[in-house]
């Protein structure tokens, strides 16, 4: 009898409120999530398909160093994506939760408003913006800035662009609600005991708010590491990073293991960064607003 | 109360994520026997006119169901796994027929049900048993002849290193190898490490002057570019784009032969409305209809009677105006070389 009381007391409600978003869970991220680990364990038939003997090729080829370079390449490029969106972000984030609340919540809209338009919309107007003979270009050599169009498309700068817009919402977010949560009665303690404006910012609202700098990284640098298709329309296919590398071997090249063992690393790569942020800080103040 | 209905909620949430999977697959069963009403295509987009389905459509009776695929790698992946549950046509092109006829994965076409399939020039004809050509794409050289800082006549011309960031071009390990090997004076379809690991070599220094991979027309015509390695197709919208202010010209090449490409039609094994994608086959060799289609899609079409009945516009089309349209070469099935070539083209895009 007690125990069925606890069944439903404990168990049921507990079911009904986590069973349907754990089977999503199970069914869309664990069990393909297998499939690609153990694909990555498997051999690629000549014709592009996937032969079901266990083989380490995979992972052999990982240590080529062509694929060594993209990694590094990649984890570069997504790192400098993050140090950009943060540094952008965070002055920003702190000019928003100094704002009133109204004020507050129409700047937030106005970092939204591009995201209500198609990512490859977006892509496409900075090609058009800074192709040959785009305004920019006009514009340069209408004042006399330059003799000859300068070429912007088609280079890491360029992709560099397209990554920063993409991600600095997912910056600017979590650190605007680490920072307004922010007990204003600390700054206020802090000055009444003579410590500088600067002082304060460094000794008191960095270290608080540096929760939510960890979650803005987390947030920046896995998807800019996987963002395959910002490379592909501004990168014009001649800067690939790993997501160009992993989309090329489901496609084009059709090395499916190799593809798996690839993502196998970038969830690796994840997974890592996960494990240093939980040392950090707690995961309740991982949020986005 | 407040509980049971929780309960009841929970019940009926997770009894919604199962539903989906059921129930779709009821009508295809019923109509195997009497004549088809429903066509499934899987194929390249912006590739059919549209006013040409609905005609056919209204012909038959039927519903045709168009499905697009994003590379040729997708249309092998279903025709090798199965095609025939979903698709009745399915496109892909002639370096794959080899291998799809060995492999089992293409039913034999009755060509007494398909007439029209005569106008078809013969010798553009691989695996002639097995599948219906639609239409085709010489990949050539044009450039722009006012900003070229070279007037192109081989492909050894392409790496001249006063094209750097100069050329657009189109992109596929089985695209770039074969230019590479023709210009070291090889065989295109070589199986060869050795030759192509030369033909990297010179891909790297081709490289260098690409400025992008993929949309060549319009480099071509915003400016980014001057010289594009792209299909007849996509020169003549190129061109018809710059209209009178044209200064787009194709390369004139004196030895070097250019890839002659088909795009066809197969029928996957144990497609499920054989009848009709065989009226479909028919339909579109008629000389008239693809007269029609090739209005709305100017590519080079292996139908020759359709092509003398094409529009005027068609037939003086500047993009298919070169005297070397006998110099070409074909992509053939190069077997377990494709991973040779794979690898070196993986190397190819990342080395810097």
């Amino acid at each position: 009898m007690i125990q069925r009381n606890s069944f439903k007391r404990k168990t049921l409600p507990a079911l009904a409120m986590a069973g349907p978003v754990s089977i999503w869970m199970i069914l869309f991220v664990t069990l393909p999530m297998l499939y690609i680990i153990y694909i990555s364990f498997m051999s690629r038939g000549v014709f592009g398909d996937v032969v079901y003997t266990f083989s380490l090729d995979s992972y052999n080829t990982l240590l080529d160093s062509t694929y060594f370079k993209v990694i590094v390449k990649s984890i570069k490029a997504a790192s400098l994506t993050t140090l950009l969106c943060l540094l952008i972000g965070y002055p920003f984030a702190y000019y928003i939760a100094n704002k009133p609340k109204e004020v507050a919540s129409k700047l937030i809209m106005l970092i939204m408003i591009p995201f209500w338009t198609n990512s490859l919309m977006r892509l496409n107007s900075w090609l058009l913006l800074f192709q040959t003979s785009g305004p920019i270009n006009k514009f340069l050599l209408f004042t006399g800035v330059t003799d000859t169009p300068l070429n912007f498309v088609y280079t890491n700068g360029l992709v560099m662009v397209g990554l920063i817009t993409s991600m600095l919402p997912f910056a600017v977010l979590p650190m605007y609600s680490s920072i307004e949560k922010l007990s204003k009665s600390l700054l206020e303690a802090s000055a009444d005991l003579g410590a500088s404006k600067r002082t304060t910012f460094f000794k008191i609202t960095l270290p608080l708010t540096f929760p939510g700098i960890f979650s803005s990284i987390i947030l920046v640098f896995i998807p800019s590491l996987g963002m395959y298709y910002v490379t592909d329309m501004l990168g014009g296919g001649k800067v690939l990073y790993i997501g160009n590398i992993i989309k090329n071997q489901f496609g084009a090249i059709r090395n499916w293991p190799l593809g798996a063992a690839l993502s196998v690393l970038l969830i690796l790569i994840t997974g890592l960064l996960i494990f240093i942020y939980t040392r950090f800080a707690k995961i309740e103040d991982m949020e986005v607003v | 109360m407040k509980k049971t209905m929780s309960i009841l909620l929970t019940m009926i949430l997770i009894m919604g994520l199962f539903t989906g999977c059921t129930g779709t697959n009821a009508n295809s069963e019923s109509d195997k026997a009497a004549s088809s009403t429903e066509l499934n295509i899987y194929m390249w987009q912006q590739y059919i006119s549209d006013d040409l389905i609905a005609k056919f459509e209204e012909e038959n009776n039927a519903k045709v169901n168009l499905s697009y695929m994003s590379d040729n790698a997708d249309a092998i992946t279903k025709l090798t796994a199965g095609g025939g549950q979903e698709y009745d046509l399915i496109m892909t092109c002639d370096a794959y027929m080899e291998s799809l006829v060995d492999g089992g994965y293409v039913e034999k076409i009755n060509f007494e049900n398909i007439p029209n399939a005569s106008n078809i020039n013969d010798s553009y004809w691989t695996a002639k048993e097995y599948c219906v050509p639609y239409l085709m794409n010489y990949i050539y050289i044009i450039y722009n002849k006012d900003t070229s800082p070279v007037e192109i006549k081989s492909y050894n011309d392409l790496i001249n290193p006063a094209l750097k960031g100069q050329i657009a071009s189109i992109d596929g390990a089985r695209n770039l190898f074969p230019i590479a090997l023709v210009a070291l004076g090889y065989d295109p379809n070589s199986v060869n490490e050795s030759e192509i690991a030369e033909a990297y070599e010179w891909l790297v220094k081709y490289n260098d002057n690409v400025v992008a991979y993929g949309n060549a027309e319009q480099n071509l015509t915003n400016g980014t570019a001057s010289v594009a390695f792209t299909y007849d197709g996509n020169a003549s919208w190129a061109m018809s784009e710059l209209g009178k202010d044209n200064n787009l010209v194709i390369a004139d090449f004196e030895n070097d032969p250019v890839q002659l490409g088909f795009d066809l039609y197969v029928i996957p094994k144990g497609a499920k409305h054989v009848d009709l994608a065989e009226k479909f086959l028919n339909y579109i060799t008629d000389p008239e209809v693809m007269a029609a289609n090739l209005v709305e899609y100017p590519y080079s079409c292996p139908n020759d009677v359709a092509v003398q009945a094409a529009s005027e516009a068609y037939r003086n089309d500047p993009a298919r105006d070169f005297d070397y349209k006998q110099n070409v070469f074909f992509q053939e099935d190069v077997g377990e070389a494709i991973t040779i070539y794979n690898d070196y083209y993986q190397k190819l895009k990342v080395g810097e």
